[in-house]
């Protein structure tokens, strides 16, 4: 049902960096356009064949396109909103673990990162929905936990991996550490840390799907309707236009890492 | 009624569903490691099945669980048998990846030094390629199982088995009495679980790999 054009495109892609830089651009700007295309023709012919079904009074209520839109929006609202959290905490954060100074302990908020990411999602999310109580705002801070973790795991690995000869070189031809921070280490960082962004945003996107047991909001609405009203119809639906949301936001931080990793690596 | 005391008045349940939880977990990963090794030995050859491989899988992983359970439930139910093929399907990404890799990573003069000495080609899969694949296979059996864990707790959302009853019967009960011990009691659970898992592994890994990889 959702099949993105794995075929070709993805090959080459997949296959070996320098058959990117051999297909001219403009040869291959339609075809990387295919696979939005493709989601969004799917997402909307959903819809139309859904519409037109023999639905009935419950299952036209919670379908009808002005709810559905609505609830697209508030998923993409609850992924969008967390992710920027995330972000703004997680790189910062990230970059001051790094530093020399307390470079020693960087193994050790590691260490706390990955015994963290083991919590269930499900978790996390309902044990702050009963601390705090429910509702938007409960969500979004449930999806900043659980996706703070990673954010600032893949910053500071980014940064690890970046060969010390080369922040050597810096210094050694005096530059300051903030011109070291911001001239080498970060753009040779930014393929890993911009990869860690694409990650966090499908992340987010499948734990939104999981707020609206707590009252978040979001297409996971549509889930849980169709499966305590047992209406197939609207759980189809949920589900669906989630996993292409999902695909959607996945190409979308493909383009973004592409368009934003810095020229020459 | 504190932590400790619930603990201790739903042992007999929280064993249970403990338990429930590891066997479904291991039986997932088990089947995904046998079914994604044989796809990564069948494509891991040619770069174009290699790429619709990890292409499909990828755009399998990349479909929130909850969307992936729900669309099992038509054709499936509700029960266990959504939960083993959702947690199932999750698992083979990171294993058919990373058997892929893995084989391609063998040193291709080892290879041919195995030809050489007449081995045929399903011998020096089986005595050469794979075993010094394995340590890599090995760590996308680790990432899946991590992976299996945290979307077996959505389970139970479709009545599948494990923790995750815990923690929805903490939601259903939002307020009231226990509702926090039952939500907590399933999370720390899940993550102890997997922390376990994670430790088998590292023990999985040093009995495994041949000797003379072993760092």
């Amino acid at each position: 049902m959702t099949a993105p054009p794995l075929g070709d495109t993805e090959d080459a892609a997949a296959g070996t960096g320098t058959q990117d830089a051999l297909h001219a651009p403009a040869g291959r700007s339609w075809r990387a356009l295919l696979q939005p295309l493709l989601i969004v023709v799917a997402g909307l012919g959903w819809m139309l064949y859904v519409e037109n079904e023999h639905l009935d009074s419950i299952e036209k209520r919670v379908l009808a396109p002005r709810y559905v839109a609505q609830k697209t929006w508030e998923h993409i609202e609850l992924a969008l909103a967390s992710t920027a959290i995330v972000l703004v905490i997680a790189i910062p954060l990230g970059i001051a673990l790094s530093r020399p100074r307390v470079r020693r302990a960087t193994p050790l908020v590691l260490g706390v990162a990955n015994i963290g990411q083991s919590a269930p999602a499900i978790g996390v999310v309902v044990l702050l929905a009963v601390i705090w109580g429910i509702g938007f705002w409960t969500a979004i801070v449930a999806l900043v936990a659980y996706g703070m973790l990673p954010a600032l795991r893949n910053t500071m690995v980014g940064l690890q991996q970046v060969d010390p000869t080369l922040t050597d070189a810096g210094r050694g031809i005096g530059m300051s550490a903030p011109a070291v921070l911001g001239r080498v280490e970060l753009p040779l960082a930014a393929p890993v840390i911009l990869a860690g962004i694409r990650t966090t945003l499908v992340l987010m996107v499948g734990t939104a799907s999981i707020a609206s047991f707590i009252s978040g909001g979001g297409l996971g609405d549509l889930v849980t309707t169709g499966v305590t009203t047992q209406r197939t119809p609207v759980l189809l639906t949920g589900c669906v236009l989630i996993a292409l949301l999902a695909l959607l936001i996945d190409w979308l931080g493909g383009v973004a890492t592409r368009l934003l990793a810095p020229k020459g690596l | 009624m504190n932590f400790w005391e619930y603990l201790r008045s739903r042992q007999e349940l929280l064993v249970f569903e403990t338990w429930q939880h590891a066997s479904m977990v291991f039986q997932c990963v088990v089947a995904a490691l046998l079914l994604g090794v044989a796809v990564g030995v069948l494509v891991y050859r040619s770069p174009r099945l290699s790429g619709f491989a990890t292409g499909t899988a990828g755009a399998v992983f990349t479909i929130p669980s909850l969307a992936l359970l729900g669309l099992l439930i038509t054709p499936l139910g509700l029960g266990v048998a959504p939960s083993v093929v959702a947690l199932t399907l999750y698992s083979l990404l990171p294993i058919v990846r990373n058997t892929i890799v893995g084989l391609n990573g063998v040193d291709r003069t080892l290879v041919d030094a195995a030809r050489g000495i007449g081995m045929g080609r399903g011998r020096i899969l089986l005595r050469v390629e794979l075993p010094l694949a394995w340590p890599v296979i090995l760590t996308g059996a680790r990432v899946a199982t991590q992976l299996a864990m945290g979307i077996g707790a959505i389970a139970a959302y479709v009545s599948g088995p494990g923790l995750g009853e815990q923690i929805f019967s903490g939601l259903g009960r939002l307020g009231g009495a226990n509702s926090v011990n039952m939500t907590l009691a399933g999370t720390l659970g899940v993550i102890v679980l997997a922390l376990l898992f994670d430790g088998c592994f590292l023990v999985i890994g040093r009995l495994t790999t041949p000797r003379g990889i072993r760092a």
